[in-house]
């Protein structure tokens, strides 16, 4: 049998152990995306990763593709200007709640709106990991944090719904409990030709656990496993029964127009062959 | 060939000791080391293989790519296959 695990392959195995925490779901959505790329038959070369600031946008950096670590918040934005660049690119964002719904919060709507043609994985821990602990905008109500010693007053953003809601083609929700509807999301988000977002509920024991009195990732996981709810049965469920719930399943799965395929085709209509994208190197190409 | 676990394997060096592939199999095929290694984790081990039906999952979850299982089939990947009865792939 082969020896060495199926994922090691594409990472840099000199920076291995990675610095996450042990339990920390980071790792087993690097694993997800992985498999989800070869079932979609992707190429690996092709990929091009951007991610923002935060634990979760570390993970580029442990893969052996291109990849850009950009500011805080600004993942999308750097993403639109590469996918803008070069469309031929397979662009794929990594980005945690912090930094996609707080700092990145406008970025990601209009990233939505336009559908332009990205494959978002947000990694939801709904808290900031890196910073040690703070209340994220997807907390839920009652959740302690640094920030909230008395617990959080404020309602969370619903992400994967409010992308779809933005316009996004694609959106889903799963967590790392289930992690094989979470490969088959990402596939769909992958050959999906617009924006795609696929949120990924996961544990951060260090910070999320500690302060709320789930020390371990196995209690985390039990947790999310017992408050999960497929999104068809939560359709039949009141506002007050979904209190406290992670409705997981698909958002939005549509047919629409994408932003860069827009562009390519008014700028060839208007300019012809000296179209506005890529004339500036066409001659050396 | 009791006790030759050839069928999966957990590699030492990166394994943190989470235990959520004990978590996460769903067959119950992994048991914790009552042991302590140099690194301080109590290593996860394959008690019992012949329960183990080449899903994979638990080499997908493991989040630090420690755990290689001889031919998964992730048969859960399977286009035809519904892993959840409830998961409709093209949503609505
Ligand atoms: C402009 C700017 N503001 C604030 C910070 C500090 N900062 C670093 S990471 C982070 C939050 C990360 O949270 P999240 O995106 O949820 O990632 P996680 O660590 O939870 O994976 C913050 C506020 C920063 N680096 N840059
Ligand atoms: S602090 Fe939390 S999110 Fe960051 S690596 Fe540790 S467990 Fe993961
Ligand atoms: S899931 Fe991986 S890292 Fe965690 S205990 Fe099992 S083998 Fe070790
Ligand atoms: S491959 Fe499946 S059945 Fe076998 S140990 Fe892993 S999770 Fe359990
Ligand atoms: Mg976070």
């Amino acid at each position: 049998m082969s020896e060495k695990n199926r994922f090691l392959p594409y990472l840099r195995e000199d920076r291995l152990p990675h610095i996450f925490c042990p339990g920390c779901g980071n790792g087993a959505i690097i694993n997800a995306f992985l498999a989800a790329m070869e079932k979609a038959e992707m190429d690996f070369d092709n990929i091009a990763m951007v991610s923002g600031i935060g634990c979760s946008s570390r993970i580029p950096g442990y893969l052996k593709c291109d990849s850009l670590h950009t500011t805080h918040g600004r993942a999308l934005s750097f993403a639109t200007g590469l996918k803008t660049a070069n469309k031929d690119l397979d662009v794929v964002v990594f980005t945690g709640d912090g930094d996609a719904a707080s700092i990145g919060g406008n970025h990601l709507i209009h990233a939505a709106r336009r559908n332009i043609n990205l494959t978002v994985i947000c990694i939801n821990n709904n808290i900031y990991g890196m910073t040690g602990g703070q209340i994220s905008p997807t907390s839920p109500k009652g959740s302690f944090g640094t920030t909230a010693p008395y617990g959080n007053l404020d309602s969370p953003f619903k992400l994967a719904e409010l992308v779809a809601a933005a316009g996004a083609s694609y959106s889903a929700r799963w967590t790392t409990v289930q992690i094989e509807n979470l490969v088959l999301s990402i596939k769909a988000g992958l050959k999906n030709k617009g924006f795609s977002f696929i949120e990924v509920a996961t544990q951060c024991p260090t910070y999320f656990g500690r302060k709320n009195k789930l020390k371990t990732a196995t209690a985390m996981a039990a947790v999310m496993k017992a408050n999960t709810v497929f999104k068809s049965a939560a359709d039949r469920m009141s506002a007050r029964e979904l209190e406290g719930k992670i409705v997981v399943g698909e958002f939005a799965n549509i047919q629409k127009d994408e932003f860069t395929e827009n562009l390519e085709r008014i700028s060839v209509e208007k300019s012809g062959k000296k179209t506005l994208i890529n004339s500036a190197y066409s001659t050396e190409l | 060939m009791i006790g030759d676990f050839k069928l999966i394997i957990i590699d030492e060096n990166l394994c943190k000791g989470c235990h959520l592939c004990l978590f996460m199999c769903y067959k119950n095929v992994y048991a914790i080391s009552p042991e302590v290694n140099k690194k301080g984790v109590q290593l996860p081990f394959v008690k019992f293989e012949e329960r183990c039906t080449k899903c994979g999952t638990c080499e997908v979850a493991c989040p630090d790519q420690a755990i290689t299982v001889d031919l998964p089939e992730n048969w859960w990947m399977n286009e035809d296959v519904n892993f959840n009865p409830l998961f409709t792939r093209h949503g609505k």
